[in-house]
Parts: structure tokens; sequence; C-alpha cells
């Protein structure tokens, strides 16, 4: 075989190599953690329920005994939680940074993701989806007791 | 829209630029027509007026503007790709001053997202694609020794389609970004997408169509009409690059331009994307089919720029000519089966997201066996630095690091973190800046000599432009990453205080790579007024040597 030919098997094989060992990870993480992921609201949430509407521009959280805020969210430490999301205009899409949630909100369409806060204290929610003028303020805050 | 000072003065540049460049075609005329020796009223019969315009030198005159010849719609394209560089450019400096402070001061949440719609749209359709369609007009013809191009009356129109969709997408100040996503755009509203939307929308199919026309005109240059000496095994890499991105907008480009018809057609009577039988999603999967592949069809010609460029510069021939046809064609294959990447999270399900975000990982391979062809060229000659090996060299650093910041993307649980802030941003602007436009500046830089009809460039100009453009990259796009894997958001017009440091670094850097810009555009207009001193002859159309 051309030794030129060899260098280029070499590097492609150390390619698919990295390549197929990050995919391996990928799947693992994606079918054991699917709940974890934004997927369409199947009617078996896990958890504590909370319905998210998406509205230019803000966000309304729901919570099981009807109370209803705006832009705050409150959750309790080690419990599982599971968000509704659907949007009462156009596309939304709510992100919690430290937590790695994100879901998109459609009108019409409501999309499920489950989640466990652990450590008590405040952090960022923000929309990531460009809905509009005001698409910057639809941000708020997210408690951990 | 009330009166403001921040509006007055953007909106007051871009008119000038326009007015600028219509004056210059009124002067264009009258210089065509002195040089014609002919009196306004006299009509001349076509084949005698192209033989009489074929005898000028062709420099940077915009007589070339009313030609029909290839090369002379190449430099057209070329010429108003830069302006609507320079505009979009504008707008993207507007943003990053506006984003010095937490809340907005500079400009309205409006004007700011106009400012992003433009400056999305344009870089995108204007710059990135018509760049490419011009250096094909440019180089394809001459590189493949075609006699005649019989489609030059429809070349020519089809710029002006692509001239006046540039225009719309500057006047609609549509607020839609670049996405144009369904319910957003149909609302009408300052607030929404913007009262005019849909001449932004118009703008955009307008642009597709002469990009559609282009990549069929390429595909017959390149396997119809090119010289029967050269064999298809011998076809430079450039057509192939072309092959490649011609392919893939025939491919997906009519699916988006649907896409944005049923918008225009949901305005009157929604039925496509909401109600019992559609889904605002519906849109969002239409546009991705395109809005993936259109950032390859930015990027494989500038591979296929390098494959031409460097071993010139390197004084060695291509390391292997075999594969690098095979990543041509293999990125451009599976290019087109990743577009699901960019909605993990809009809710696909598990399987879509693995299927993805499998091609998503494939699509690193051909890149890489681009990128380590490169390198091995370079490993095996002797490297000139003059200014279009400059950007070469950081165009292969720049796809590096957005490569690896690409790739990390498709990983689902890393997406859940960074999708929708700024170290997508980060990645994207790497290769574009990096990739695409640093070698449409080693093009402009390596054919100035047959551009301008015998001019030098000033060196010390250039590579002053080089370096601020290449230093202002990095100091805005790092910052970008790093705040973005914190949850930095991107497209706001404020932000978290927290985000603040990371946001003005990338303002710094913007303004540097604005000054850079700037730096250029003086060098283009001060060289063309130089004497001339060198031969025209064209670098590109001297014959590259493959390896195996």
């Amino acid at each position: 075989m051309n030794k030129r030919v060899q260098y280029e098997l070499i590097w492609l094989i150390a390619v698919i190599a990295i390549l197929a060992l990050s995919a391996l990870a990928n799947y693992n993480y994606t079918v054991s953690s699917s709940k974890e992921i934004a997927q369409p609201y199947n009617g078996d949430p896990a958890g504590v329920v909370i319905n998210v509407t998406g509205y230019q521009w803000g966000w309304q959280f729901q919570y099981p005994n009807g109370t209803i805020t705006t832009d705050k969210l409150v959750l309790m430490a080690n419990v599982t939680y599971t968000l509704i999301v659907t949007s009462k205009d156009v596309i939304h899409d709510l992100y919690i940074p430290q937590f790695g949630v994100q879901v998109y909100a459609v009108y019409d369409h409501t999309n499920e993701v489950s989640f466990t806060p652990l450590v008590p204290g405040t952090y960022i929610m923000e929309c990531v989806e460009y809905c509009g003028e005001y698409h910057y303020e639809m941000r708020g805050e997210v408690v951990v007791l | 829209m009330i009166f403001s000072f921040e509006l007055a003065i953007f909106g007051s540049t871009i008119s000038v630029l326009i007015i600028m460049f219509l004056l210059l075609y009124f002067y264009a005329q009258d210089y065509r027509k002195y040089l014609l020796e002919v009196n306004h009223e006299e009509i001349l019969d076509r084949g005698q007026e192209n033989a009489v315009l074929s005898n000028m030198k062709r420099e940077l005159s915009f007589a070339a503007f009313f030609m029909d010849d290839s090369k002379s719609i190449g430099i057209r394209y070329i010429i108003t790709s830069l302006l609507f560089f320079f505009i979009a450019g504008l707008a993207g400096i507007g943003m990053r001053i506006s984003l010095w402070n937490p809340n907005p001061t500079f400009l309205t949440p409006i004007q700011y997202n106009v400012l992003l719609t433009e400056h999305g749209t344009l870089m995108l359709y204007g710059w990135a694609t018509g760049s490419i369609l011009g250096l094909g007009y440019y180089l394809l013809p001459s590189m493949l020794k075609i006699k005649k191009d019989k489609l030059g009356h429809l070349n020519s129109a089809m710029f002006w389609f692509y001239f006046i969709g540039g225009v719309l997408l500057i006047f609609s100040r549509s607020t839609a970004s670049w996405y144009f996503y369904y319910p957003l755009t149909d609302q009408l509203t300052e607030a929404g997408g913007g009262t005019y939307s849909f001449a932004a929308l118009a703008g955009v199919l307008l642009i597709l169509t002469a990009a559609n026309v282009a990549s069929i005109v390429f595909l017959k240059m390149i396997f119809l009409d090119r010289d029967k000496s050269i064999r298809l095994s011998k076809l430079p890499l450039f057509a192939w690059s072309i092959v490649s991105t011609a392919l893939l907008i025939l491919s997906s480009a009519p699916v988006s331009m649907v896409a944005d018809v049923m918008l225009i057609y949901d305005l009157i009577n929604p039925i496509f994307f909401t109600g019992s039988n559609g889904t605002a999603l519906g849109y969002a999967i239409l546009f991705w089919f395109w809005g993936h592949p259109i950032v390859y069809v930015a990027v494989i010609p500038a591979f296929g720029l390098i494959y031409e460029l460097l071993p010139k510069y390197a004084n060695t021939k291509v390391y292997s000519y075999k594969s690098g046809v095979v990543g041509l064609l293999l990125l451009m294959i599976l290019s087109g089966t990743v577009w699901g990447h960019h909605l993990f999270n809009s809710g696909l399900g598990t399987i879509w997201d693995l299927i993805f975000s499998t091609t998503s990982f494939l699509v690193a391979i051909p890149s890489a066996i681009t990128v380590f062809n490169w390198i091995a060229t370079l490993w095996t000659g002797k490297i000139r630095l003059t200014v279009p090996m400059l950007f070469i060299l950081n165009a292969i650093v720049d796809f590096v690091i957005g490569g690896v910041t690409g790739v990390m993307q498709a990983d689902v649980g890393i997406n859940e973190l960074i999708h929708g802030t700024y170290w997508v941003t980060a990645h994207f602007h790497f290769i574009l800046l990096g990739m695409t436009t640093g070698m449409a500046f080693a093009a402009i830089y390596a054919l100035f000599p047959t551009l301008s009809g015998g001019r030098r460039y000033n060196v010390a100009m250039a590579k002053a432009h080089f370096y601020l453009t290449a230093l202002g990259t990095y100091v805005m796009t790092v910052p970008w990453a790093l705040g973005g894997f914190q949850g930095m958001p991107r497209r706001v017009a404020g932000y978290f205080g927290i985000f603040q440091s990371y946001q003005d670094a990338a303002a710094i850097g913007g303004i540097i790579l604005g000054i850079g810009q700037l730096v250029f555009l003086i060098n283009l207009v001060y060289s063309s007024t130089k004497p001339i001193s060198v031969s025209n002859e064209n670098i590109l159309e001297s014959e590259v040597v493959y390896g195996e």
C-alpha cells in the first residue's frame, strides 16, 4: 500500500474512533435520560406537574394547587418536577441554564420535560427563541427552597 | 414610529450607501456611452455593443454592470456582495455598541431587532451567497476553458434579482430574524415580525431564485460546456466544490422557497402552519431543511478556494486529489441529513434526536478529511506568508475551532445547555468569519491585479486588515463562547447584568473588526487609483498540480 494512502487511513480511523466514542456517549445519555429531554407530552408525567405557558412577553407557571406565578418559578429541592409547556402565540423556548433544562413552547402543541433540582438557591431563567420586541425581557428567576 | 436620533443615523448611513451606489451606476452609464462614442439616443446592435465592450479592459469599472459575459457578471456579484457585507457589518457593530450596557440605551429593542434581522439575512443571502456566486461566475469559465456561455442574458437578469432582493431585505425593516419562524413573521406589527416583513420574504425568494439559476448554470458549465481536454478526473477542486454547492442549493433551497410562499399565503388565509391540519413547527422543519445546508453552501466553495490557493503559496501540490473530491462530495450528501439538530428541544422525540445527532457526528468526518488534507499539503510544502496565505492559515485554524465547538453541539445533552445561547453564535462566527469571509478576502487579494486591470494592493494596509480581522474575530467570539456556556442568550437587546463583562469584551472585538474592514475599504479605493504596474494575469487560471 502507498505511504500516502496509509497516512490518510490513519487519520481517518482516528477521527472515526473519536466520533464513534462521542456518538456512543450521546446514545447512552439520550436513551437513559429521555425524560430529561424535551418531547411531546404523552399523558404520563413524572412527579409534580407544573403547567407553563409562554406568551409575548412573559412566562406563566401554574402549580398543582392552582397558584399562578409570572416570570418566577418556585421549586423544592430533591423533588422531581415535570414542566408541561405550551405557548399562547409565537414560538418561545424556556431555558434554565444551571439545570440544563430547555424546552420549546409552541402554540397548539404541548411539550414536556422532567428534572430534579438538588441545590437550594436562586437561578436564572430565559426565553432563548427570538419572539419579538421584548424578547430580551422574557426572563425571570428560579427559586429552589 | 417615533422619530429617534439613532434611527436617523442608521437610516441615513444605509440610504447614503444605496444612493452612492445608484450614483455610481448613473456615472457608469455615462462612462460606457463615452467609451462607445455614441449619443444617448442612438441604439446599438447588441452584438456590436458587446464587441466594443469586450475590447475594454476588465477593471473595476461600472461599465461591467451592463455586460452579459460571465466574467463581468462575476465582478458585479463580488462588488454587490461586498456592499451588502459593509451594510450588514455596520448593523453588527451597531448591535455590539448597543449591548455595552445590560439595558438597551443606544438602540431601542425594535431598532436592535431590525439590525439583527438585517445582519443575519444580508450576511447569509447577500454576502455569503453573493460572493460565492460571484467567484463561481468569475473563475469557472477560465478554469474550464469555456468558449461561450449561451445563457449570459439570463445570468445578467438573475444578478438583478439578487440585487433587488438584497435591497428589499434592507428596506423591509423586518424584525422576524433570518429564521422567519411562523407565527412571528405573520404578526405584521413593529413589535412582532415587522410591518413589511413580507417584503423581506420576497427578497429572500428573489435571491434564492438567482442562486438556483446560477447553480444550474454552474452545473451546465462544468459538465456540458467545459473544454474536452479537461477530463472529469482532472477537474479543478474548486469546480468540484461548486458541483457540491450547486447540488446542495438545488436540492434544498426550493423547499425553503415553498415555505416562504406558504408564509405569505398564510397572511391572508392561514391554513398551512396553524389550525387542525398544521403546526407552527411545520415551518421550522421546512426552514431548517434549507437553513442548515446554506451554511455548507457558504463554506464548501471556501474549501475549494483553499485547495486552489494553498498549493500556490506553499509551492507544492495538493496532498491528495481523490480524498479532496471525496471530502467535498461527502460533505454535500451528509449535510443534507443533519438539519434536525436545530430542533432538538422542540419535541422531535428521542428517536429523531438520536438520528440527527448521529448524522451530525458523521458530518465531521469529511470535514476532518479536508482539514488533514490541507495540513498534509502545508507539511510537504514551503510556505510563503503572503496576504492571501495569512487569510488561508487563519481560515484553517478558525475552521478547526468552529468545527470542534460545532460537533460538541451535536450531543443532545450538551445541546440542552447551549442551544439558543451565544455559544452557537461564537461557533458559526468562527466559521463564517474565519472561513467564508476570510477566504473571500483571500480570493479578492489574490485576484486583485486581475480585477483591477493590473494594479497592486497596498501590502501594509492589507496586512493590517488581516491582523485586525483575525484579532477582532477572537476578541469577539471567545467571550461569546465563554458566556454562552453559562447561559448568555443570543438575539437579545438586553441581558442579565452578570453577563456584562463578556458582552463588553465582545463589543471591543466587534469594533476592532469594524476598523479592520474600514482599512480594507480604504485599501480598495486607494489601490484602484494607482497606475497600472503589474500584469493582470489571473493566478487562479494557471493550472494547479494535484497529488494522487
